[in-house]
């Protein structure tokens, strides 16, 4: 099972500054990131090269942070990659409460990631069409 | 000049004769309340007194005692008496109740409509009554003491401000009775909607509920161009029309016929002489279902010296400059820190470290709780937060009555909750 970090940020100058400087001293490298934002405040969602260390060094510097499964699954770096992987969703009926993705090998190789209620689920479904599940980097 | 001269220029001596006299009958009223009769008996006090220095032996009533008696210890007459019942915002949980007899509520009618009479108003006027109704005294109270006075009330409420510059064009409102931070906000409307200020007919503005400054008042008399007066009230002593400024506008006039007004130091409860800053205390001269002794009304100001070049008697003081306890207004409605922390605590997702924050935006109040999210219980969904956003929201305003803007902040942006942490920062200037 893959799985993301969520850390609550005020919607102010100078917030998102403090987690990447954290994980840059920490020597974390971040491999995705996305916001979400509800007026004053919103939700970094984040995938690092380690995420457990990444969850222990901004909970100890007072972050409110918490961890999520998540699928990632590995997918080629080409036109219509995502489709694929959106139809099988469908024909599941498995709703996507959040995607986001990033390339690991330009033309070759991407990962995207994905909210759903049941990654387990899922990850299974995916596993059966040949897709790589990646359980961390 | 006077709604009732004989009374508003009574005599000093006169008027100590009558404390002593009234005084009395309010002690042995209170007796009647099972409160008092039993607060007297632990005490071992005879509910009378043969000098006016003599009330000090008696003790101070308290919204605590308030409280304790709720919700009808503090009634000294039978219940089929009463008419009334208005209530004020508890430091905690429980709302203040004070009840009202059929001529507690004339005489309180006939209180604002001396004060109002003092300021200019006639029977010519039209009254539009900006305060709310309700429980909260603001509205009823000048409703009646307008109607006594004759004047053609239009008991519009609070709020709701196109209706109300509607009603000021087109019924000619002569007179309003507002709050200082609603005035300001319908200066504001009148001035975007460039309405010119010679349409309307507005001549006199009386503003409560809030405290504000002297140069306030000079802002909204100019922003208006008409005269703007002071009153002051409390739930607990019926409500607006204890005390009222007149022409002079050189401090507020106790009706000293109604209540019989000490200041005393906070601190220790001593009486303080005329011209000394501390707490006012009153005493009901003349309430008759729930007579009150010596009630600390937490606000501070002092008792002018001298005689008032308007001719009444009754003493001055000066416009309240504070409050010896933590209450903070908001619109017009009193708040007290405990209530929102009370509501605080019973929601699990919340850490003990909040803040209050008071701003004024356009005229208008806005109480915003500032909160942070215990850890354990953030699950890193936004949904989720908004979800604890908008309870938060809820029941505070079920219980301070006013809609707050409840804003999550990360754990540890405000100062520790160990010792004397500022809870509250108004940033209000009026």
């Amino acid at each position: 099972m893959g799985r993301q970090l969520s850390i609550f940020v005020e919607n102010k100058p100078g917030k998102v500054n403090r987690i990447t400087g954290i994980l840059e001293k920490s020597g974390i490298n971040m491999k995705a990131m996305t916001i979400a934002d509800s007026g004053t405040f919103g939700i970094i969602k984040l995938i690092t090269d380690n995420n457990k260390k990444a969850f222990d060094v901004l909970k100890k510097d007072n972050l409110l942070v918490s961890y999520q499964e998540v699928v990632v699954v590995e997918i080629p770096d080409r036109v219509g990659a995502f489709h694929r992987i959106a139809r099988i969703l469908e024909d599941g009926k498995i709703n996507m409460e959040d995607a986001y993705g990033f390339i690991m090998e330009e033309g070759k190789r991407a990962a995207l990631i994905l909210k759903v209620a049941d990654p387990g689920k899922v990850e299974k479904i995916l596993k059966k069409k040949r897709y790589k599940i990646i359980e961390d980097f | 000049m006077f709604f009732d001269e004989k009374r508003e220029r009574i005599p000093e001596d006169e008027l100590q004769q009558l404390h002593l006299e009234l005084l009395n009958r309010t002690l042995v009223a209170c007796n009647n309340s099972p409160y008092y009769r039993k607060k007297f008996r632990e005490l071992g006090l005879k509910p009378g007194i043969k000098t006016l220095e003599d009330i000090k032996e008696f003790p101070f009533t308290t919204k605590d005692d308030l409280r304790e008696s709720y919700p009808i210890g503090m009634v000294a007459t039978s219940l089929d008496n009463i008419v009334r019942m208005h209530a004020s915002s508890g430091t905690t949980g429980k709302s203040t109740l004070v009840f009202h007899t059929m001529k507690d509520v004339e005489n309180w009618a006939g209180l604002v409509a001396r004060g109002l009479y003092a300021v200019g108003v006639r029977k010519t006027d039209v009254f539009q009554n900006m305060m709310s109704y309700g429980l909260f005294t603001g509205g009823l109270g000048l409703h009646y003491g307008a109607e006594k006075l004759g004047a053609l009330v239009l008991p519009v409420g609070s709020g709701n401000t196109q209706k109300q510059i509607e009603f000021l064009l087109d019924l000619k409102a002569t007179v309003l009775h507002i709050t200082p931070s609603y005035l300001l906000y319908l200066g504001h409307v009148i001035e975007e909607e460039k309405i010119p200020l010679s349409r309307f007919s507005f001549r006199i503005a009386i503003v409560g509920a809030e405290p504000h400054s002297e140069s306030t008042r000079r802002k909204l008399e100019k922003m208006f161009r008409m005269k703007v007066f002071n009153c002051y009230g409390l739930s607990e002593m019926n409500g607006p029309g204890v005390a009222f400024e007149c022409l002079h506008q050189s401090g507020l006039h106790l009706w000293e016929d109604h209540y019989f007004g000490e200041i005393i130091n906070p601190d220790t409860g001593e009486v303080m002489p005329d011209g000394k800053e501390g707490e006012l205390v009153l005493t009901t001269l003349q309430r008759e279902g729930m007579p009150m002794i010596r009630y600390r009304t937490k606000d501070i100001t002092k008792f002018i010296a001298g005689r008032c070049p308007c001719g009444r008697t009754h003493r001055r003081m000066v416009r309240i400059k504070g409050r010896t306890d933590d209450m903070f207004i908001v619109k017009g409605v009193n708040i007290f820190p405990s209530q929102i922390e009370t509501v605080l605590m019973e929601i699990p997702e919340v850490d003990k470290n909040y803040r209050i924050i008071l701003d004024r935006k356009e005229g208008l109040d806005i109480l915003t709780v500032e909160i942070e999210i215990k850890k354990k219980y953030f699950k890193g969904e936004l949904q989720q937060l908004r979800t604890v956003q908008e309870k938060i929201t809820d029941m505070l305003k079920d219980v301070i009555l006013v809609t707050p803007v409840v804003e999550l902040i990360e754990p540890g942006s405000l100062p520790p909750s160990t010792g004397k942490a500022q809870r509250v920062i108004d940033k209000r200037r009026i």
